[in-house]
């Protein structure tokens, strides 16, 4: 990550060291950032979410509904106050109950997380579209953008939920009885499963907590561009994806830590600026997350067989 | 192993499912159930049933392709652009220039899935977007229009195997799209049920460890599959071009969802080792019907894609569940 610093900023003088940078790096990093982490407890399970992009537009939308139905033109504050928490509350509840359907779907009914997560991700973008019509919703009162780009202390709101966020959910994999079992089901279901644990309430549990996140992602995401679109953020998909594995994040279940992907973003945002800076076309971006992914997915690949070689009786230690 | 007669009895739910779908659509509009109508689904499904005959071979090896869309549309761009830079205006150079990049970069992916064996989503998920990206930044972003597609496209899409005059004069006919989709799925049933190749696609995908011991080259069988979607891809590039006439580097890709939610109607498992061309074929008439029709239903074209949603997932719920309840005398079947 240091060398990336270094190259940008080698490469492009006073540009890339600029507080303005720094600043708006710290407003874009929160709502993938928490779609990345997201992918990472679904990963860490042995499975993926690809509806979370689509849980984030279909509670933006709901939110929205909200916020533009009741908020008249000139609230009084206090009942504006109860409004946005209401809002709050029922964003969280709505993406909650969409990584349920999720996680009932791969526990209960037995489907595999790819598939299921590729149906709730047509499904719940398909709710959000027939809701808007296709059309955005925007403007919503000056208050609830606080979420999204207000400050405290010279610090953006949206960093501070998305530190407190991280926290929680890096005190949840490792201190809580269910984070634990998360790794266990994901690194080997029979185990786990002949150890006592009931795997499908841990997997429907994983598949709220990545609900959870997303509707967060979302409330950051439509307070601070102030709208809301069916189709919005698609590319955060590949890069959530992305930088869960750079993060260290085996796809195939087990493996997977907050820091590691923290890291993770913090690289990929870091680059991301860079080519703001030299004016990529988004295209050419494309082609690049792409390439990234698999070019860490092989250097995954050459590093598991070193460590193998190198320990051959020794039990791979988590990272 | 499930039972060969299930697989039957799948496509036989599916079957009247279709049928009582189209009676439905047929006593809200009785011109649903004409040749003419037949005809039109044919024509416009063709580059769906072929795109669905190449994931679902990926499916029966246990992997998923995501990238097919990219493949297509790069093919088809290229070949335009090649068609016209050089002045040849030949349909079959067109198909050759854009299945051959269809493999090549068909190949690419295999390369990543069996030799560094990765994950096949996120693998395909990654080339999805270098194929895009790259066509999209090295070779262009301009949609060619209707007046500098070069002639020979035209005339092959609208090229009709069987014709009939309507009373008055004019005339429908069965496009020879009906002829190439009923080829591939011949071919690939052939491939599939007679040859050794086709048996280590499903030994794969029943377990991959047991084929391997048996003695089956993974690594050469996976290329065959991958390359095999490429080519299925290039050969629906040129089909698409040919019936809208005209070539944006932004289509096709974003459809993926609409192909593996057909495959998936149709019986296949993400799991490999099972389903069969005709359920694929089935599910993708399924999807054609609903999309054609949504409106014809008294709905709006943005429930497309909550049908969409809805239908995989009902889809892979019977399918996976019958799976589940199967499995549940034996204790140790966790499989996911």
């Amino acid at each position: 990550m240091i060398v990336v610093v270094i190259i940008m900023s080698a490469s492009l003088p006073g540009k890339f060291l600029t507080l303005i940078n720094f600043q708006s790096m710290a407003v874009q990093i929160p709502e993938f950032g928490l779609l990345a982490i997201a992918m990472m407890i679904a990963m860490i399970t042995g499975g993926i979410d690809l509806s979370v992009v689509s849980i984030t537009n279909f509670t933006g939308v709901i939110s929205a509904l909200i916020l533009k139905t009741y908020v008249p033109g000139e609230a009084q504050s206090a009942s504006l106050f109860s409004i946005i928490l209401l809002t709050i509350i029922t964003a969280l509840a709505v993406s909650a109950f969409s990584g349920f359907v999720n996680g009932f779907l791969v526990a209960n009914v037995g489907v595999p997380p790819i598939l299921a997560t590729l149906g709730t991700q047509g499904l719940f973008l398909g709710l959000a579209i027939i809701i808007t019509e296709g059309h955005g919703i925007s403007t919503f009162p000056e208050k609830f953008l606080y979420i999204g780009s207000g400050k405290i202390g010279g610090i953006p709101v949206p960093l501070i939920i998305f530190i407190a966020s991280t926290l929680l959910v890096a005190l949840f994999l490792r201190k809580t009885a269910l984070g634990l079992k998360m790794y266990m089901v994901g690194s080997n279901p029979v185990a786990a499963r002949f150890s006592g644990i009931n795997n499908n309430n841990v997997l429907r549990m994983t598949y709220v907590v990545t609900g959870l996140l997303a509707g967060i992602s979302s409330l950051i995401m439509i307070s601070r561009v102030n709208s809301i679109r069916p189709g919005y953020g698609y590319a955060y998909l590949l890069q959530a994806i992305l930088v869960a594995v750079l993060g260290g994040t085996d796809p195939g279940g087990g493996y997977g830590s907050v820091l590691g992907v923290v890291l993770g973003i913090i690289i990929l945002q870091t680059l991301q600026s860079g080519f703001n800076i030299l004016a990529f076309s988004p295209f050419f971006r494309k082609f690049i997350w792409g390439l990234m992914l698999l070019l860490v997915m092989v250097i995954n690949f050459y590093i598991s067989i070193y460590q193998q070689r190198k320990r051959p009786r020794k039990i791979k230690t988590e990272t | 192993m499930r039972p060969q007669r299930l697989f039957r009895q799948n496509e036989l739910y599916l079957f009247f499912v279709l049928v009582a779908f189209s009676a439905i659509l047929t006593i809200i509009n009785p011109s649903f159930l004409t040749f003419e109508n037949l005809f039109d689904l044919i024509y416009s499904g063709a580059g769906t049933a072929i795109l669905a005959i190449g994931v679902f071979i990926v499916l029966l090896s246990g992997g998923i392709d995501v990238s097919f869309t990219a493949i297509a549309i790069a093919g088809q761009y290229v070949s335009v652009h090649v068609l016209i830079a050089s002045g040849i205006d030949n349909i079959y150079l067109a198909f050759l220039i854009s299945c051959s990049l269809g493999i090549a970069l068909g190949a690419i992916n295999a390369l990543l899935i069996s030799i560094f064996e990765l994950n096949t989503l996120i693998t395909t998920l990654g080339t999805l977007n270098v194929f895009h990206g790259a066509l999209l930044s090295f070779v262009g972003t301009k949609a060619i229009n209707v007046g500098q597609i070069p002639d020979s496209y035209k005339e092959f899409g609208s090229i009709d195997i069987i014709n009939i005059m309507r009373s008055d004069g004019t005339s429908y006919g069965l496009s020879i799209y009906a002829l190439i989709v009923l080829g591939i799925a011949v071919m690939t049933w052939l491939i599939l049920r007679f040859t050794m190749l086709g048996r280590g696609i499903y030994a794969i995908g029943g377990n991959r460890e047991a084929a391997k011991r048996a003695g089956f080259n993974i690594v050469g069988i996976q290329f065959f599959i991958y390359c095999y979607v490429g080519f299925l891809a290039g050969i629906m590039g040129v089909l698409a071009v040919s019936i809208i006439r005209y070539s944006n580097p932004l289509y096709i890709v974003g459809e993926e969802l609409n192909v593996i939610a057909a495959v998936v109607l149709g019986g296949a498992r993400i799991t490999g080792g099972s389903g069969s061309i005709i359920g694929t074929l089935m599910g993708v008439a399924m999807i054609i019907i609903l999309q054609k029709n949504l409106v014809l239903m008294g709905l709006s074209s943005y429930w497309h894609q909550f049908f969409i949603g809805l239908i995989i997932i009902g889809g892979v719920s019977i399918t996976y569940y019958q799976n589940k309840l199967r499995g549940r005398k034996s204790l140790a079947y966790l499989k996911q």
